[in-house]
């Protein structure tokens, strides 16, 4: 089809405003915050489940490709079209439907930011719990795509846990309803398989997610080391004491001197790394349990302890934390975030294997991670103008990727598989696993026109 | 030779003589609503499963998956039935990680076998699932029809707890999905399509599931009430407040009655945790009872607590009911629901208990009396049951009855629209209808 004929059908369906076809506006849609780049043929801003049924149908019946897009912030090149087509961008649908306090449960639209939620939420004491650190911009629809996690999915759960329904358009424009506010639907999880697709099984137009009331009590601790391995010991002690804090996260030296530099929050910089550990819950116990906490701190040489004495200084160490990506992003061009998760106890070795990784390829990694399920991130830094250090930093990913797999891993925890990590499938599933994810697929997609290129690698179909 | 012999023919050159079962005495055990298989096999090894469902896939042969066969009363009246399929032979535990805090463990091996081995292994763990038929209950059958329990409430159910699950395809594909890290996006989340897919898209013959540490302390407490209306708003109070119970059951005066307990509607938490936790539950949970005008109020603990909850789990076995229900809704509407069941069941005449979970918006209804010779004042009444559930965005799902009644009813409900996809999905992984086929929603 023409492109001038595809742009007018669109504008019939969304209206003017919502089309956008410039040179400028190819360029603004053709990245997210991987190293993919790939412009669409043209941009969509629906504002209503009708208009995204309208554009994936016509997309559908002229075999057109579609790609669902919310802030773009896809670290794995999912929201990028590498394979041209419309890209449906959800951010204007971006309304709170239905506030359901007393079933607890909130419906959305997919382009609702997060943290705006949360904070519409916690006007009425209530929660809703996955916290991604983009949180701040990141969407719902997006949040769900990936099956996005956060620092309290230790103990609360990802994404998948609190979506408990959702409107979606499938590929050839039919709008279905899954799950709802009530539990247990009969027939197949959907929205199990749907969580973590990336796209490329239905477009999800409403949410129904599962709120809770906030919890009485927290408390917060900054504990500081002089060595990253005992900082990753102490976080498995605590497991192994049978205390399941709501987080743990750790940051190395390089994370914590480039937050420090950015946003000041009162990090020691000479530190080689810091957990922040997180109890919540009543309060009845907590201090006993801080005490257990902090004794075993201290039973892996923990240098210093600070806990939070109030609002202030706990929402200090958090800006801290969700803000690293962001502070270390201002050490290099560019960096790549890898997403390995490991079983927890494997972390310590996992991370010296990646300094080493680091040294023969001689780039800087910065570290981050939710030290509490596992998941690293490394950051490789780097100029992507620099060919010759672009080819170490996927050298070093792959590396990386291949150590958290032989360590009892997997390759992506929560950023997604995309175009990024697809040559890493084969490290963990057989031809057998990929066909039977393949089925699912075509199922949902037969024409292969939702996202394609993504998650599944291709491979020839098994016997 | 006939095709009843061929079939054993080829089973036993998979299995070994000695595990297949075809005489007619000790195959009747192994009906499913009626219909006696041709045979039943007991495979020990996933390969021998394997080439059992690439056999059948072949020579398009119907195979129904079967534990320990607790829940085969549910679904509908399969289309065809060729084969039962045994996993009790499939029963170890393959890996217990336990700093991991992760256990890997095969479908044959009964719930509760394996939470005596990890209540006995370092500090102590469980798998936070308690649901129905506590002896009995495989871990396969529990994960492919979502089971679960009143401690849902606090730990949700398996497709929250799972990490990883390996199968057989209808076509004798292994497949393994997830693994061993609780937080895994890589590829489609093929464990959760397959919890609770009624064993129609894959054999589960092996799951990872997070484990937590066994709670420092437990208590229970029982609130009576003369009055619904009082014992909802107790419900709702707990339910709204940062106090955090594992289990909340509000059930009716038939239910408590055959639990041995006083009330005409009691409300039963369990809590779990630390010990000032459970104390100050246990106490403010008493007072805001006291409150809402609680007639009686008991604490249990120790011997005394795990058998009331045994009880409750176990309602269905232990009153022989034989017709059950789970009616799914909003959770603010649980109370109300159960008023207006209560009060249809008593106008029909039709003995019914009620036994819900009061923070989930989920109740069960037992009828306690035998349908089969008057059936159609209980399909009304489930009708109505149905009726009342969806009004309140919910549904209905007949978890056991008679076969007779099968007929002139849907278990599973009117599907919705999402069928769609579920048709697309079994008709892609299970082409030739191999498992199951007409036992699940929309006759799938």
């Amino acid at each position: 089809m023409e492109k001038d004929t595809m742009i007018g059908e669109l504008v019939r369906f969304v209206g003017r405003e919502n089309v956008l076809s410039s040179e400028m506006h190819y360029r603004l849609y053709e990245y997210d915050a991987s190293l993919i780049r790939s412009k669409p043929d043209c941009i969509v801003l629906p504002t209503s489940t009708e208009q995204v049924s309208k554009v994936v149908k016509f997309a559908h019946d002229n075999r057109i490709r579609v790609i669902a897009r919310g802030a773009g912030t896809n670290l794995s090149g999912g929201s990028v079209s590498i394979q041209g087509g419309i890209a449906i961008v959800l951010t204007k649908m971006n309304q709170i439907l239905d506030m359901d306090i007393e079933n607890q449960r909130v419906v959305v639209q997919p382009g609702v930011i997060t943290l705006d939620l949360k904070n519409v939420l916690a006007r009425h004491g209530y929660l809703y719990q996955p916290d991604p650190a983009s949180e701040k911009v990141t969407t719902i629809g997006g949040n769900f795509g990936e099956n996005a996690g956060g620092p309290h999915c230790l103990k609360y759960g990802v994404t998948s846990n609190h979506v408990l329904g959702a409107e979606i358009v499938l590929s050839d424009g039919q709008v279905v309803q899954v799950g709802g506010k009530a539990l247990d639907n009969p027939g197949y999880d959907l929205m199990g398989v749907l969580g973590a697709s990336e796209g490329t099984l239905a477009i999800v137009t409403k949410a129904v997610l599962r709120i809770m009331p906030k919890a009485e009590a927290v408390k917060t601790m900054l504990c500081i080391y002089n060595s990253i391995e005992d900082g990753g010991n102490t976080v498995t002690a605590i497991i192994g004491e049978g205390i399941i804090p709501a987080t743990l996260e750790m940051m190395d030296n390089l994370t914590i001197k480039a937050v420090e530099e950015a946003y000041r929050v009162g990090f020691p910089i000479d530190a080689a790394a810091i957990l922040i550990i997180e109890l919540d819950g009543l309060k009845d116990g907590m201090e006993r349990l801080t005490e257990r906490i902090l004794a075993i701190c201290r039973q892996h040489n923990v240098r210093e302890i600070r806990v939070a004495k109030d609002q202030a200084e706990r929402d200090k160490i958090w800006a801290g934390r969700k803000g690293a990506f962001g502070a270390v992003g201002r050490l290099h061009p560019n960096y790549l975030v890898n997403d390995g998760t490991v079983p927890r106890t494997r972390l310590p070795e996992t991370l010296a294997k990646v300094v080493e990784i680091g040294k023969k390829y001689n780039l800087p990694i910065a570290n981050v991670f939710h030290a509490g399920d596992g998941n690293l991130h490394p950051l490789i830094l780097f100029d992507e103008r620099d060919k010759d250090e672009l080819e170490r930093v996927h050298a070093a990913a792959t590396e990386i990727m291949k150590v958290c797999v032989e360590m009892g891993g997997t390759i992506s925890g929560e950023h997604g598989i995309g175009v990024e990590k697809l040559h890493g499938m084969s490290m963990i599933f057989s031809p057998k696993d990929i066909a039977a994810m393949k089925k699912v697929k075509e199922a949902f997609d037969p024409l292969n026109l939702m996202n394609p290129g993504k998650v599944l690698p291709e491979t020839e179909k098994a016997a | 030779m006939s095709s009843a012999n061929r079939l054993a023919s080829a089973l036993k050159e998979v299995v070994g003589e000695a595990n297949v079962i075809q005489d007619p005495d000790r195959i009747k055990a192994y009906a499913v609503d009626g219909l006696t298989p041709n045979a039943a096999v007991s495979p020990g090894s996933v390969e021998e499963i394997s080439k059992l469902l690439a056999y059948a896939n072949s020579e398009k042969l119907a195979v129904v998956p079967r534990g320990n066969g607790t829940k085969m009363a549910q679904g509908g009246v399969p289309r065809k039935l060729d084969v039962v399929l045994s996993l009790l032979r499939i029963n170890r535990i393959t890996e217990h990680d336990v700093p991991n805090l992760s256990l890997s463990v095969q479908a044959g091996m009964t719930l509760s076998a394996v939470q005596e081995k990890l209540a006995a292994t370092g500090k102590g763990s469980f798998l936070p699932l308690d649901p129905p038929y506590t002896d009995e209950a495989t871990i396969g059958g529990i994960i492919a029809t979502n089971g679960s329990g009143p401690r849902r409430y606090l730990y949700n159910t398996a497709r929250d707890l799972l990490l990883g699950l390996k199968a057989v395809s209808p076509n004798g594909d292994i497949v393994a999905f997830g693994g061993k890290t609780v937080k895994n996006v890589s590829g489609y989340d093929m464990t959760k399509l397959m919890v609770g897919s009624w064993g129609a898209l894959g054999v589960i013959t092996e799951i990872t599931t997070k484990l937590l540490p066994l709670p420092e302390a437990s208590a229970t407490l029982l609130v009576s009430f003369e009055t619904l209306a009082k014992a909802g708003s107790l419900t709702r109070k707990v339910l709204h407040s940062a106090l955090l119970p594992s289990a909340m059951e509000l059930m009716d005066a038939k239910a408590t009655g055959q639990l041995g307990e006083k009330g005409k509607y009691l409300v039963a938490f369990n809590l779990e945790g630390v010990g000032e936790a459970v104390e100050r539950q246990v106490k403010e949970i008493g007072e805001m009872g006291k409150k809402e005008g609680a007639i009686h109020t008991k604490a249990l603990n120790g011997q005394e607590e795990r058998s009331f909850w045994l009880r409750v789990r176990d309602f269905a076995l232990a009153t022989k009911a034989p017709v059950v229900l789970k009616s799914n809704f909003v959770i603010s509407r649980q109370a109300e629901i159960l008023g207006n069941y209560e009060n249809w069941a008593q106008a029909a005449g039709i003995g019914c208990a009620f036994i819900g979970h009061a923070g989930n918006g989920i109740l069960t209804s037992y009828i306690l009396e035998n349908v089969v010779a008057q059936p159609d004042p209980v399909v009304d009444l489930i009708a109505k049951f149905t009726a009342e559930a969806a009004k309140h965005d919910g549904n209905l799902v007949v978890e056991s009855c008679p076969s007779e009644l099968k007929a002139k009813i849907s278990v599973w409900g009117q599907p919705r629209t999402d069928v769609v996809v579920m048709r697309r999905l079994k008709e892609k992984m299970d082409p030739f209808g191999v498992l199951n086929p007409g036992r699940f929603v929309g006759g799938l």
